[in-house]
């Protein structure tokens, strides 16, 4: 009986073999070792992951986490009633008992910022911040009953990427790269993209493999520098001088090999080479230049775009709406998913808007920030569904959290321009998902009349979670992992996620 | 009985899958079923009472035979009566056990498994990491020549049964990097190779395990494996991941493996060395071991809910690294697999609640914890201070004479005439009143600024040099003073103006002050800021707070009142934060120089009393004064001045370090159980307490930490040395005995080999003394260690796994180890050990976090190449290449590091430019060591392997090597780019374009499977 830690080594290895039948590695091992348990060890698919399903709807997932999470109620929250409290003090109700991240007091009431219509044949109300994912929104299926039990930021981002509101546990993408592999075997199948200047609150940890092995873990493509660290060849290594290098490590590797007979040192062999076309794959697929000028208009995006932001200490006040660093990400998710990558997550800073200056405010900031995404995510969305990409790609927009129906009481904010800000509200907020077997034109849940609670079919987090995994073809419940002593799941140890099958197309 | 049953064991080949099964096999309860019933039914038919279905518990025996209510689960004997068996063969899935919908399902073998133990009898044995390991006897071998040590006895015994046979011996070559490695963490150089090759002596190895084990390097290469288990981390985590010194609890562990602790008092320390009798400072620093649970510095947070999770954290850190128990489960509800119970898991809990941390961002409670030549240092330094000051308080006749004459010169001189206050003002809501001795109290609130006016009519006649400004303390001055705010009784004068005027038109004439002295002045805060005319600057005493202090103001031009002549003092104090006087007096002076230094005590008026009148602390005063000023004790003085300030410097310069520190029992908290792990949903009230499954807490041991440390340690305890020796093995053989080195629970694998794994066990706590180098020392010695690795066909096939150790294990080097060597055989490694962590290179733009302004600067000097776990460590973004070869982020407890191989690791050591850094200096070292007949790449590839390349390696790098001298001799310019990368300056170089090719060989052998892996 082989531990699940042996079968890991094992099937680490397959992760970037690409598990699809005999990889390089395996072949060599086949024909060189002529051992039937080593090539059953090695040829099978991941047998040590139970929980997968059959013909699942989507093949990949986009994830667009807006951190520091956007204001629900200024983007999709038309709440007319709220609007007449604008500027009264909170009801004590909506206060007693509640924990507020940044709120003292007795908050005023602060109604939609921004002029709404309803938008699509689904006849939805959207917030003239948005004029483009206006047009798509019929693609989508908006939820406006998403909540979640953490109010700070760094703990409500790893609750919803990795289960767990605290450091240590496997995100999302490496759930899903560990149970299903990648597509790809001269690409990782997990890239995170990050725009907005800073890495989310919670770090390098959203994209970390917890316990499962650092295979799994979310590999950073950036747009500066190397796109893969270490990728390119050292100064004067040219591609022909690394050739020369690789064939000699290569042989002497295989002269150990018939000395020592350890087949780990076959499966260096055929790492080395995939990290050779891995320095050609992978600067090809990030190259926006490839694409025709059509579809850098539809995203907005602009190869090679170097944004002062992403250099700043501070990035808040560098923000401008014609910032295309997140639309370029946007098209380069499309580049990755086309390539068959299973996982890519985008991460855009800067969504925190408590008003506590005007780089961080509802009234100046979050325009902005809307600028920089809107057509990008709505350009995605056409670009995917034109190249029959939408049906098999899950995306997901989202921040981490809800922004309250109350202005923050700031010292000096007074409904001053620049400083009107909302609070953390994790009771009830706004997510949408279009394509891999996503039903388009949904609206789905609501809250009460002033967007404080929810009305109608909730949705948490851990649903969510259920959901898309149940969607890339793992089945939430029964995938696991042994650690500490419990079989550890993405949607955590109680059996409340559940699958959305209302949403399912 | 544990025994008996692990006998039966090795009757059955435990990879296989029981192919057939008959009466005449033996099933094990511990190795058979146990595993089946707690995988496929303990969820809800084990000891979680809330979890139980249909009151039915399988873990015990009397819950499965019990008829009570129902026909029996199990009847011993008869599987085909036992409604186990026939739930387990239904097929209706409403009554099939278990339920479809569980995912879980028995295969026709297990459930037959099942059925035959039942039918011999359904015994039940307890866990066998429950009870106490025991010697068993050495077994008999087929060759008794083998066996070096007790080890080979066990090894071999389980070959012997499977048929199955060992290794040849490795040679020198093998065995020294090997050991080194192990034990160091750092290759062999070539000359120690020499001469452990030509060591003619029979104990030649066992020297070179000595000298290794006394290396300094074996502290590092041990603390890096335990710094996992600590979660040592330079950051705090979470969102703003804040910097956190704690480095000093590193190099603590580095040097407790140097010096050897017995394991029993390294628990103790590191988990109570608070709590000990009179701890050291060390033993203080070792419960950073505790504090390395992260902090929430988030805006906006609930520090009760981090600390109740650092809390936990530290309840489960605990008994994961010492008893290898898993505490995932009990957190929330009883544990469904092992023994712990929902309750008893927050009685623990309770052992460890009371401590005063509180996830504050200061991360106090700290304690000053100095290194070793700081606290040489300070010793020196107090030695020092104290002769010295013995010496200048001595008395000699020479001083008596020199002092009475002082004394009587002092009596001549002028008298300080306090002046009497005649109005007095304040700019804020402050009143200020005036004492019989003249002095002026400041009452009522304390203004953040404040300025005092105050004038003085009836002026004493005669000429005036100086006017005194003495700030006294008050009994009535909280905080102490003699300034105003209660928790820092610091004052700032930020002007002083002396006005002469007549009548009542205060507007008079300002008298201008020349210089001025005080008895002390904060640095950067001399008392010559106080009439510099600028209100941002001014005159401070901190941190002499609580004492008075005095301030002399000499005019330029002498003061002579005349008879109508008044004077305005006014007292401008702009700094803000109540740092304003509490009480002062002011007087005038004149006659000579000595008299207008500070004279808080009024010396000249000690002077005129006459001797037998003086008290004796008038007497010391007078003495004290004298001593300051005559040229032989001033002398002594100011050195001991010096001296007292170094010892500051020293002392503030003392990392103060996160420790554990008890609340106190009038503060302890109360513990309740936190509802489904809720700390939010309190239920009932618990009292501290051990885990009840296991042994007794010892007598006498008190019931805190450092009970709970003493019963980790305690002989009684089944688990602590095991899970200690597996660990030790894993370490040396790449997997444990338990190869789920963090699970000795009802999940976890079981132990390879039982008996060996106890026998090192009872000896490590018994005769070893908890000595981990004793126990290294043993396992390495042993034949079994000392084995080649070469894999022949034959094992490939019966112990494809190396389960069985018929070969010594080859596995990859762990992160830390890969760069030190690369590091190490380029002759670039510093040797300095602890300290501060250090920043080496590494890619631009790695730290981006949010809201933190924590810079990665980039070290300089040696610390670019100091060993890899000196790296400063942050949590949210730790070192790139470090986790790309499977280093965690250490944010919390890692047992044991899943080894991977990806091509992302080949791009680290491909083109990382510290690797690029280290094939330069690789290369250099063969062109220092060129010899005739290869070029220095024997000497380059003995340096990375440790033994000499045979002739076809050799041909191959030859070949590399000369066809890249062509190459770069036709491409100058890839040469030159190339020594640049490697930070070489190539017009330094004679032949650049063989520098160049020698360093592509370099990167070719730093990049062998062979030089990654410990063979």
């Amino acid at each position: 009986m082989l531990s699940k830690i042996e079968h890991l080594a094992t099937s680490t290895r397959r992760y970037f073999l690409g598990h699809a039948g005999l990889g390089v590695g395996g072949m060599a091992l086949a024909s060189l070792m002529q051992q039937p348990s080593l090539a059953r060890q090695d040829s099978g698919s991941q047998d040590s992951v139970t929980g997968r399903l059959k013909d699942p709807k989507a093949k990949s997932v986009i994830y667009l986490h807006m951190a520091g999470s956007p204001s629900q109620i200024d983007l999709f929250e038309n709440k007319p009633a709220l609007a007449k409290y604008h500027g009264e003090a909170c009801p004590q109700e909506y206060l007693e008992g509640k924990r507020f991240a940044f709120i003292k007091g007795v908050p005023k009431m602060l109604g939609p910022l921004f002029d709404y219509q309803k938008r699509g044949e689904s006849g939805q109300w959207i917030s003239e911040l948005l004029p483009h994912f206006s047009k798509v929104v019929d693609k989508t299926c908006v939820i406006r009953s998403v909540n979640t039990d953490q109010f700070n930021h760094s703990p409500a981002q790893l609750l919803l990427h990795t289960g767990q509101p605290r450091l240590g546990y496997p995100s999302m993408g490496s759930w899903v790269t560990y149970g299903l592999g990648s597509e790809n075997k001269n690409l990782p199948g997990f890239v995170v993209l990050v725009s907005g200047g800073k890495t989310p609150s919670a770090g390098k940890s959203l994209w970390g493999s917890g316990f499962l092995p650092t295979v799994y873990q979310g590999v950073q493509c950036r747009t500066e520098g190397d796109p893969v660290l270490y990728l390119s060849n050292p100064e004067g290594i040219t591609r022909k001088t690394r050739r020369h290098t690789l064939d000699a490590i290569n042989d002497l590797n295989r002269e150990r090999f018939h000395q020592v007979g350890d087949v780990e040192t076959l499966t260096r062999i055929s790492q080395y080479e995939l990290a050779y076309r891995m320095q050609t794959a992978v600067p090809e697929v990030m190259d926006l230049a490839k694409e025709n000028q059509e579809t850098l208009e539809l995203y907005g995006a602009m190869p090679g775009f170097q944004s002062a932001a992403e250099k700043a200490d501070d990035p808040r006040p560098l923000y401008k709406g014609d910032d295309p660093t997140f639309a370029n990400n946007c098209l380069l998710a499309r580049r990755l998913v086309e390539q068959g990558v299973r996982f890519v997550q985008l991460y855009d800073w800067g969504w925190d808007h408590h008003g506590s200056s005007p780089g961080e405010s509802c009234d100046e900031t979050l325009p902005i920030k809307c600028r920089q995404i809107d057509r990008a995510i709505s350009g995605l969305l056409v670009d995917l569904e034109r190249r029959g990409l939408l049906d098999s790609t899950l995306v997901v927009w989202g921040g981490e959290f809800g922004r309250t129906p109350m202005m923050q009481n700031n010292v000096r904010s007074d409904l001053r321009k620049g400083f009107i800000g909302r609070d953390h509200h994790p009771h009830a907020y706004t997510m949408w998902m279009a394509g891999g077997g996503i039903q388009p034109g949904l609206a789905y849940g609501q809250t009460d009349e002033i967007g404080y609670y929810i009305a109608e079919n909730p949705v948490n987090v851990r649903d969510l979670q259920a959901t898309i995994l149940h969607q890339i073809g793992l089945d939430p419940h029964r995938f696991s992992f042994p650690f500490q002593g419990l079989d550890n799941r993405l949607i955590g140890p109680t059996d409340e996620g559940r699958v959305l099958h209302d949403i399912l197309a | 009985m544990i025994r008996d049953s692990f006998s039966l064991l090795f009757f059955i080949i435990a990879m296989a899958i029981l192919p057939q099964l008959t009466q005449s096999q033996e099933v094990s309860f511990q190795r058979d079923i146990r595993p089946l019933l707690a995988k496929n039914c303990f969820a809800c038919h084990g000891p979680d009472q809330e979890a139980r279905e249909a009151d039915l518990r399988l873990d015990l025996r009397k819950g499965a035979v019990s008829q009570e209510g129902r026909s029996a689960a199990i009847v011993a004997g008869n599987p085909d009566e036992s409604e186990l068996v026939i739930r387990l063969r239904e097929k209706d899935p409403d009554v099939k056990m278990p339920p479809p919908e569980t995912g879980h399902a028995l295969s026709a073998e297990q459930i037959a498994l099942i059925e035959l133990w039942i039918r011999s009898g359904a015994e039940y044995s307890e866990h066998w990491s429950q009870i106490p390991p025991e010697l068993s006897k050495l077994p008999e071998v087929s060759n008794p020549a083998w066996p070096k040590n007790p080890i080979d006895h066990f090894v071999m015994a389980q070959w012997d049964r499977r048929n199955m046979s060992g290794s040849t011996p490795a040679d020198r070559e093998t065995l020294i990097r090997r050991l080194s490695l192990d034990l160091t963490g750092l290759p062999p150089t070539p000359e120690a190779v020499d001469r452990f090759v030509d060591d003619p002596s029979p104990n030649a190895y066992e020297t070179l395990v000595d000298r290794l084990l006394e290396s300094d390097r074996f502290g590092e290469h041990w603390a890096r494996m335990w710094l996992d288990l600590a979660r040592y981390s330079d950051t705090k985590g979470y969102e703003k991941d804040n910097p956190r010194e704690i480095w000093r609890y590193r190099d603590w562990v580095i040097q407790a493996f140097n010096q050897d602790l017995p394991f029993d008092q390294f628990t103790i320390e590191q988990i109570a060395g608070d709590l000990l009798e009179d701890p050291t400072s060390d033993q203080q620093l070792a419960t950073a071991f505790h504090r390395n649970t992260m902090t929430n510095d988030e805006g906006g947070t609930d520090n009760e809910e981090f600390r109740v999770l650092a809390v936990k954290d530290r309840v489960d850190t605990t008994l994961q690294v010492w008893m290898g128990l898993t505490m995932g489960c009990a957190k929330c509800h009883t544990h469904k697999y092992d023994p712990i119970q929902h309750r008893e898991y927050y009685e623990f809990y309770a052992l460890f609640n009371q401590t005063a941390d509180m996830d504050r961002s200061d991360d106090e409670p700290r304690a000053a914890t100095p290194t070793r030549s700081q606290q040489k240092e300070l010793l020196t330094l107090e030695n020092s201070i104290q002769s010295l000051e013995t010496a200048y308080r001595q008395e000699t006749d020479v001083l008596k004479v020199a002092r009475e004459a002082w004394i009587q010169e002092l009596a001549k001189s002028s008298v300080w005439n306090k002046l009497v206050p005649q109005t007095m003002e304040t700019h804020s809501e402050t009143q200020l009143e005036a004492r019989p001795d003249h002095s002026i109290l400041a009452k009522g609130v304390a203004a953040d600024k404040e300025t005092y006016i105050v004038t003085y009519d009836d002026l004493p006649e005669g000429e005036f040099d100086a006017l005194r400004l003495e700030a006294l303390t008050d009994p009535s001055i909280q905080g102490g003073g003699p300034g105003r705010n209660d928790r820092d009784p610091n004052f700032v004068l930020s002007e002083i103006q002396i006005d002469v005027y007549t009548g009542e038109n205060r507007e008079g004439v300002r008298i201008p002050i020349q210089s001025a002295q005080a008895d002390f002045s904060q640095s950067d805060w001399p008392v010559k800021n106080a009439f510099d005319g600028d209100q941002k600057t001014g005159w401070a005493i901190s941190p002499k707070k609580g004492q008075p202090h005095v301030a002399v103001f000499r005019f330029g031009v002498p003061f002579q009142p005349k008879k109508d002549q008044r004077l305005k003092i006014t007292l401008i104090q702009n700094y803000g934060n109540r740092l304003v006087l509490g009480r002062f007096r002011i007087s005038l002076a004149k006659g000579t120089e000595q008299v207008l230094t500070p004279d808080p005590q009024d010396l000249g008026d000690l002077a005129r009393l006459p001797e037998n009148q003086r008290t004796v602390e008038q007497r010391e005063q007078l003495a004290e004064a004298f001593r300051r000023q005559w040229p032989a004790t001033a002398d002594q003085l100011s050195q001991l001045e010096g001296l007292r300030e170094k010892k500051d410097r020293l002392v503030k310069s003392i990392p103060r370090t996160p420790v554990m520190k008890e609340l106190g029992s009038s503060q302890n908290r109360e513990t309740r159980i936190h509802l489904r792990g809720n700390f939010l949903q309190p239920g009932e009230v618990v009292q501290p307490g051990i885990l009840g499954a296991f042994h007794d807490f010892p007598d006498g041991a008190p019931m805190n930490r450092l009970g709970v440390a003493q019963w980790l340690v305690a002989a009684e305890n089944p688990l602590t040395a095991r899970v200690a020796v597996n660990r030790i093995w894993a370490q040396l053989f790449g997997r444990g005995l338990v190869e789920t080195e963090e699970d000795f629970g009802v999940q976890g694998t079981l132990p390879s080999h039982p008996e060996l794994l106890d026998w090192l066990a009872v000896r490590y706590q018994g005769e070893m003394g908890w000595s981990t180098k004793s126990l290294c020392k043993t396992i390495v010695m042993s034949s079994t260690y000392q084995q080649s690795s070469k894999t022949t066909p034959r094992q490939q096939q019966v112990d494809p796994e190396n389960r069985w150790w018929t070969r010594a294990p080859r596995f990859r080097l762990p992160a830390e180890t890969i760069r030190d060597q690369a590091l190490q055989v380029a002759g670039l490694l510093s040797r300095k050990i602890g300290g501060p962590s250090v920043m080496p290179p590494q890619p631009e733009g790695i730290w981006q976090t949010t809201y933190s302004t924590l810079k990665w600067k980039t070290s300089e000097g040696q610390d670019r190449h100091r060993r890899a776990l000196y790296t400063y460590w942050r949590r949210t973004s730790p070192y790139p290449s470090m986790l790309t070869f499977d280093a965690g982020s250490r944010e919390v407890c890692v047992i044991r590091r899943i080894r991977t191989n990806t091509p992302l690791q080949a791009l680290v050591t491909l083109n990382d430019p510290v690797y690029i850094e280290a094939a330069a200096g690789l290369a250099k070292q063969m062109i220092g060591n060129d010899n005739a007949k290869h070029n220095g790449l024997d000497y380059g590839f003995r340096r990375v392997l440790a033994r000499t390349p045979n002739e076809r390696e050799m041909s191959r790098l030859e070949d590399l090597l000369n066809t890249s001298i062509q190459d770069f001799k036709n491409h100058p310019e890839q040469a030159t780019a190339l020594l640049k990368a490697g930070k070489v300056d190539a017009s330094t170089i004679e032949d650049p374009a063989r520098l160049a090719a020698l360093m592509l060989v370099s990167n070719v052998l730093l990049n062998l499977d062979e030089t990654l892996t410990r063979n």
